[in-house]
């Protein structure tokens, strides 16, 4: 439900590639999903989740491909490490570094302790199933310190409005991109391209409570910028995660 | 030397490493020549004054360190410490980093220099693994040495100094290489042939995996004219098909185009430069004219002259509404009731004669004549026309004209009390003033009219003495009469009751008077002076002339029969008219029969008496000062041959019993 909602923004905001549904794809009249979860979307979003969720063989009813659900959550991450670089960089004019900005000490991020691939190659090596949960992983684990940073955040005075809404904005949708990707994963295990052993990897949950304690302990600058390095990993193993699952691109 | 030497260090670093080497040089106590210092780039003019005082203190600081450093060294040459200028990371996948050696003459060999890295996660320095690749004084990291989203440190050592450090990240120091195999085509061109669109293509630079998705490349592209120096930029996009639009067929073009990772600020390198000329395909033209710019210049001269042409058409336009819509009249001064033209003649007696009628200036006028306002008006009276003109003809030609030229006009209604013109003082000397002595021409003018009311012949001009005297003692009697402004009315209506032909035989015969002896006084001017009318005595005159004209009645006017003067004169019972009925027997010519005067004294009563007395010798004329309503009549002295000098000599009052006394 959430990933048409990620959709429905992904095709709001001004970012390359199509905006709005899919031009293969008419729109039916359906009716409204009943998802307490959900926030106000987009109708074309809805629209949209309908369609994920109607059963193959349905009179007017043409589910999404892998590939077309890859680019929208893809184009989604793309805004988020847009917005994040753009609130690090406001962030960084309001509390200027102590030291130069090259100089300075390495950061210490709360997920700096995660397993993550660090290069292409490696991306490319490691399992699909492994790929997706990493990239779960970092999803879950940034999204209870952005919901403590938005509190936080906003009792600062000195942070103009744009500033406030950026973070805010952000919190949103790594929520809205996490679910879209639980999408894609399910997709993907319905089609048989990855295996079903997700499902035990349950033990990020653990970890995120002892990750969130770290996070309240760094400043606003630096958790910011922990943030956009992560949102860049996030972005680029999607479409590593794309390439792999498109058999005919020689990823 | 030093100064030269400083710009050559600062060139060959980007931003960020200028900066750090200068807080290099802080640390090390300043020994290190400071390059210099780029202008902080502060938006908002408000903060523009300050960056220059700012600029200005920091350059002065940046001059005397120099000199300061160029004292102290000993070397020609500035002395410079190895640094790290840059480290760069084409494609996400490696990275290479570069530094200066620095003019240290020490170091006998370049090895001595090395560059350590560290991961965040690892406590010791590993050395650069590969020192060649990148070129001289490079050291390049490659795939399996870097660690995309880890924080870096490098710095630049010898065995026993740290000259340098730096730490990154990878994906903080991503800068594409340029793009390669620029080409382009025509799309179309303009009809004229004169502007032509060509679209651009390229690949994405060959070491970044675009095509995988790692990384995501933004381009951007500048183009100019062969001979122009300043680029024309497009805005950055993803794609590698950019158009180009109206492209003059006639110039060459060059086009570079550089690329940058999507979120980052900071672009790669350019391309090479790619040169469009359209002559190259054939439709190159050379023999087009140039684009006619906007002919500002002929705009302006034609703007001008017809707007000229226009203005003074319609300046000269017969057309009154159009050139009161364009050039709307000025008004003129209106005051009312004063013609415009006296104003520009400039005859301010006549207009502060005018402006006297108004309000303004009514206080002023009572204020000089306190007794004129107890003049009471009788405009109810019929017979004010005719005497209006009566004083009209009283006038002289030159002094009507005067009075028409006024503007005023002789009207009553209102305005008789002030708006009497202001008749030269030669008109009649009835002034109001006290000392005023009648000049000889009114006396005799007076004194002709008189006559003619006493129905004399002008001829007789000896004999108008005793009609004058008749008319004094008419005056005399006339002062009885409470009505000061119509002293004629109780008269002109006795004469008029019995005898309502007599007035228009009178009138008909006053124009033909030009000298009266005797002139009744019809009005009283405000001022004082008696407007007299002359048809009065020529009225009663020619009156009982005409109307007593008998077959046996002699034209000399000198003798009139009895039953003449009963016909002509009206009989009334009014005693107050006995009196000047009775004068006006009298004074024709005093010549009375007895029987005559009997009647008429009988029948007018006491004032018979007075008809003996006009035998004397009175003047032709009285003037009259003052009127005192009702009783007196203040006349001139001179006028009056008082034989017995009871009367003033001057501004007397003279009372009815007086009178009386004075004609028995």
């Amino acid at each position: 439900m959430a990933l048409a909602r990620a959709v429905g923004r992904a095709g709001e905001r001004a970012g390359s590639g199509r905006a709005g549904a899919h031009p293969d794809i008419p729109r039916p009249d359906i009716p409204r999903p009943d998802a307490a979860a959900l926030s106000a979307g987009a109708a074309a979003a809805l629209a949209l989740l309908w369609l994920l969720v109607c059963a193959p063989g349905d009179a007017g009813c043409h589910p999404l491909t892998v590939a077309d659900l890859f680019d929208r959550v893809i184009r989604h991450s793309g805004r988020i490490h847009s917005l994040s670089t753009a609130l690090y960089a406001e962030l960084e004019k309001h509390f200027p570094p102590r030291d130069n900005e090259l100089g300075r000490p390495a950061r210490k991020c709360h997920t700096s302790g995660m397993l993550t691939p660090n290069g292409k190659e490696y991306a490319q090596k490691i399992p699909r199933e492994e790929l997706t949960h990493v990239i779960l992983k970092l999803l879950q684990a940034w999204k209870e310190p952005l919901s403590h940073f938005n509190q936080h955040i906003e009792h600062h005075q000195e942070l103009p409005d744009d500033s406030l809404s950026k973070a805010k904005q952000i919190s949103n949708m790594v929520h809205e991109l996490k679910t879209g990707v639980e999408k894609v994963t399910e997709k993907m295990q319905s089609m048989g391209i990855i295996s079903n052993s997700l499902n035990g990897m349950a033990s990020s949950e653990d970890t995120g409570l002892s990750i969130s304690n770290e996070a309240n302990m760094m400043s606003d600058s630096d958790f910011i910028h922990c943030f956009r390095r992560d949102s860049n990993k996030v972005q680029s193993y999607l479409k590593i995660l794309k390439c792999r699952i498109m058999p005919e691109n020689s990823c | 030397m030093t100064v030269a030497a400083s710009p050559e260090v600062g060139a060959g670093r980007g931003g960020r490493s200028l900066r750090r080497s200068h807080g290099a040089g802080a640390r090390r106590g300043g020994a290190r020549p400071l390059p210099p210092a780029a202008p902080p780039k502060l938006g908002g003019s408000f903060r523009a004054s300050r960056v220059r005082s700012m600029d200005l203190r920091h350059l002065l600081f940046t001059l005397a360190l120099i000199c300061a450093n160029d004292s102290l060294s000993a070397g020609d040459d500035l002395l410079q410490w190895p640094q790290i200028s840059k480290c760069r990371s084409p494609e996400m996948e490696t990275f290479s980093c570069f530094w200066t050696a620095g003019n240290f003459y020490n170091l006998t060999v370049p090895r001595t220099l090395q560059l350590l890295y560290k991961k965040s996660n690892e406590e010791d320095w590993k050395e650069c693994p590969d020192y060649m690749t990148s070129g001289q004084n490079s050291c390049y990291f490659n795939a399996s040495y870097t660690s995309v989203w880890t924080p870096y440190c490098v710095q630049l050592a010898s065995k026993n100094e740290v000259y340098d450090k730096k730490c990154f990240s990878v994906d903080e120091i991503v800068l594409p290489d340029p793009p390669v195999n620029l080409n382009w085509t025509l799309l179309n061109t303009s009809q004229t042939g004169i502007h032509g669109d060509i679209q651009v293509r390229w690949d994405p630079p060959p070491t970044a995996d675009v095509r995988k998705g790692w990384i995501t490349l933004e381009y951007e592209l500048q183009y100019k004219e062969v001979n122009e120096t300043k680029w024309k930029e497009l805005k950055p996009r993803l794609s590698t098909v950019v158009p180009l639009y109206s492209l003059k067929t006639a110039r060459d073009y060059e086009i570079r185009i550089r690329s940058r990772q999507r979120t980052s600020e900071k672009f790669g390198e350019f391309s090479e430069i790619l040169y469009v000329s359209f002559s190259q395909i054939g439709i190159g033209c050379d023999h087009c004219t140039e684009e006619v710019e906007f002919p500002w210049f002929l705009v302006v001269v034609f703007g001008v002259c017809g707007l000229a042409v226009t203005v003074i058409s319609i300046m000269l336009s017969k057309q009154p509404r159009l050139k009161m819509l364009i050039f709307p009249p000025v008004p003129v001064p209106k005051i009312k009731g004063i013609d415009p033209d006296l104003l520009k003649k400039g005859k301010l007696d006549e207009v502060n004669s005018i402006l006297a009628c108004h309000d303004n200036y009514k206080t002023q006028l009572y204020i000089d004549d306190l007794w004129v306002e107890f003049i009471e008006l009788d405009i109810e009276d019929p017979d004010e026309k005719n005497r209006a003109s009566d004083t009209d003809r009283l006038l002289s030609e030159d002094h009507l004209k005067s009075h028409s030229s006024l503007g005023v006009k002789d009207d009553d209604s209102g305005r008789a009390s002030c708006c009497e013109p202001d008749i030269p003082e030669t008109d009649f000397s009835a002034s109001d003033t006290c000392d005023a002595t009648s000049d000889s021409d009114q006396f005799k003018k007076a004194a002709e009219k008189e006559e003619d009311l006493l129905c004399l012949d002008r001829q007789d001009n000896d004999e108008s003495l005793p009609s004058l005297a008749n008319t004094d003692l008419q005056r005399q009697h006339r002062s009885t009469q409470s009505e000061n402004s119509h002293l004629w009315a109780p008269f002109g209506d006795s004469v008029e009751s019995p005898r309502p032909s007599v007035h228009t035989q009178i009138s008909s015969q006053n124009s033909l008077a030009s000298t009266d002896f005797y002139a009744q006084v019809s009005d009283i001017t405000p001022a004082g002076r008696v407007v007299l009318s002359p048809g009065q005595k020529s009225k009663l005159g020619r009156a009982q002339h005409e109307g007593c004209t008998e077959p046996n009645f002699t034209m000399d006017n000198t003798y009139f029969c009895e039953a003449d003067v009963k016909k002509c004169i009206a009989v009334t019972s009014h005693e107050e008219n006995e009196p000047r009925v009775q004068e006006q027997v009298y004074n024709e010519d005093g010549y009375f029969t007895t029987e005559s005067l009997t009647t008429t004294v009988a029948n007018f009563g006491a004032s018979t008496a007075a008809a003996p007395s006009s035998e004397m010798p009175v003047a032709d004329y009285t003037s009259i000062h003052i009127i005192q309503s009702p009783q007196g009549l203040v006349l001139n002295a001179t006028a009056l041959p008082v034989p017995d000098k009871e009367f003033n000599a001057s501004c007397g009052y003279v009372s009815t019993d007086q009178l009386n006394k004075i004609m028995p």
